[in-house]
């Protein structure tokens, strides 16, 4: 019985998993050239070490697992399907699931900035001019940052003289590409415009907020209506 | 070997044993020393640090699929919005009613029981444009963020009628697209003119085919 534990355990289960966990790092890695030639090689490793393993068995009756003299080989064979198994395990953690992780938070993340971004950018205070820009600049990468500020300040200068308020709030965002350092939000705002003596008028632009990830901050790169006809 | 086991004596009877993967009883302090050597413990050790592989293993690798099928998932259902849209959108006086039926094959619950009412403002729209007039989807996005301004008192534009978004029957689930098009209108001689359209989809998963659940315009 208790050899039949052995047996199972260390000549069968063990090369198995130890292939199974090989198979499985080429899995999550897409099958580079590299891992096919050798995770083969080791593969074809452990096939030989297994069918020499079962050929003395058949010979001598004792195999790795029921030896009772090599418990260190027994050991070598533990230790190598547990560290082919840590492998695919410490592969699948880095290849799959903290991009995955990232992906989610960055989805949350882009989305937040662009409503931010564009609420800001579309609004505007004839008394306080400076507040909305400064709050869209922030969120701006530093070097489109000065060119968006001018192209603000003419475009509001007009604003200002006929004393015009902008108030800008989101109606719909979301996502449209999300890669690992850039992305693209797509969102609908309503502008109301206050001018006095006029009555409000109302507007939902749409606009495209393009983002590029700066260490761990999502900046915002660049901003253009998507109705470009 | 000298430091090899020395369990066969006293472990012939023990089925439970230090080199099986689930780790076993080493718990019982006064047989360790006589049943497990430091071979068998360490064995034992690696045995289930190999099961506790597997199971993160299996647990990463679903996790993983759960969230490829997503984005999968996700990706249909832009991809319906947008060809359903683009049927909308390119409605010409001449090829509406072919269209109008493409679109209401396209649809379920509500918006389907209701559709000639849901769509009269965009057959407006098309018998206004009148001529050829081309559309072409500008963005399409799942829509994550999404605010009722209306209901706040004060904006001004009283409530429209709402279509509200339950499940529609035999619905899974349902997500909310938001596209943005621009349809002109090649007019010979005057002026082209440009429709722009901002909408609200509600995809919804009918048993794995996906039927627009609800359209709306975002204003």
């Amino acid at each position: 019985m208790r050899n039949l534990w052995r047996l199972l355990a260390f000549d069968i289960v063990a090369p198995l998993a130890a292939i199974g966990a090989l198979v499985m790092i080429g899995v999550v890695l897409g099958w580079p050239l590299w891992w096919v030639s050798a995770c083969s090689v080791l593969v074809l490793l452990i096939v030989q070490g297994a069918g020499v393993n079962f050929w003395l068995l058949r010979r001598d009756s004792v195999s790795v697992g029921t030896d009772d003299d090599a418990p260190g080989l027994r050991l070598a064979v533990v230790f190598l399907c547990a560290a082919a198994l840590s492998a695919a395990v410490l592969t699948g953690y880095t290849h799959w699931t903290t991009p995955d992780r990232e992906f989610k938070t960055d989805s949350r993340e882009v989305v937040q900035v662009a409503t931010g971004m564009a609420e800001a950018m579309a609004s505007f205070t004839p008394s306080d001019p400076a507040s909305s820009i400064d709050r869209a600049a922030a969120m701006m990468v530093p070097e489109q940052a000065g060119a968006f500020k001018e192209q603000y300040k003419k475009s509001s200068a007009e604003m200002a003289q006929h004393n015009v308020t902008a108030q800008a709030a989101t109606l719909a965002a979301g996502v449209e590409a999300l890669g690992p350092s850039a992305a693209s939000v797509a969102v609908i705002l309503r502008v109301t415009q206050n001018s006095p003596g006029q009555p409000p008028s109302q507007a939902a632009p749409a606009l495209r907020v393009a983002l590029i990830k700066r260490g761990s901050d999502w900046l915002v790169s660049d901003v253009v209506p998507v109705n470009s006809r | 070997m000298p430091e090899g086991e020395r369990t066969e004596p006293e472990a012939q009877e023990d089925s439970a044993d230090t080199d099986d993967e689930s780790g076993s009883d080493s718990s019982e302090p006064e047989s360790r020393g006589a049943i497990f050597s430091n071979y068998g413990i360490a064995s034992a050790v690696l045995g289930v640090l190999s099961v506790a592989a597997v199971v993160l293993g299996v647990i990463i690798w679903t996790a993983h699929r759960d969230d490829v099928g997503e984005r999968a998932y996700l990706t249909r259902v832009m991809q319906t919005a947008a060809e359903w849209t683009a049927v909308l959108i390119n409605m010409n006086s001449g090829n509406i009613d072919a269209s109008l039926q493409r679109l209401h094959d396209g649809t379920v619950g509500e918006l389907n029981a209701d559709f000639d009412a849901a769509v009269l403002p965009y057959r407006q729209v098309v018998a206004k444009l009148q001529s050829q007039s081309a559309g072409r989807i500008e963005a399409v996005a799942i829509e994550t963020v999404r605010r009722d301004l209306d209901s706040r008192p004060g904006v001004g534009r009283p409530p429209r009628d709402v279509v509200t978004t339950k499940l529609p029957p035999f619905a899974s689930r349902t997500d909310s697209v938001m596209l943005v098009a621009t349809s002109v209108s090649e007019n010979a001689g005057a002026k082209p003119q440009t429709v722009h359209w901002n909408l609200r989809l509600d995809v919804a998963n009918v048993d794995g085919k996906l039927m627009i659940s609800h359209l709306e315009s975002i204003r």
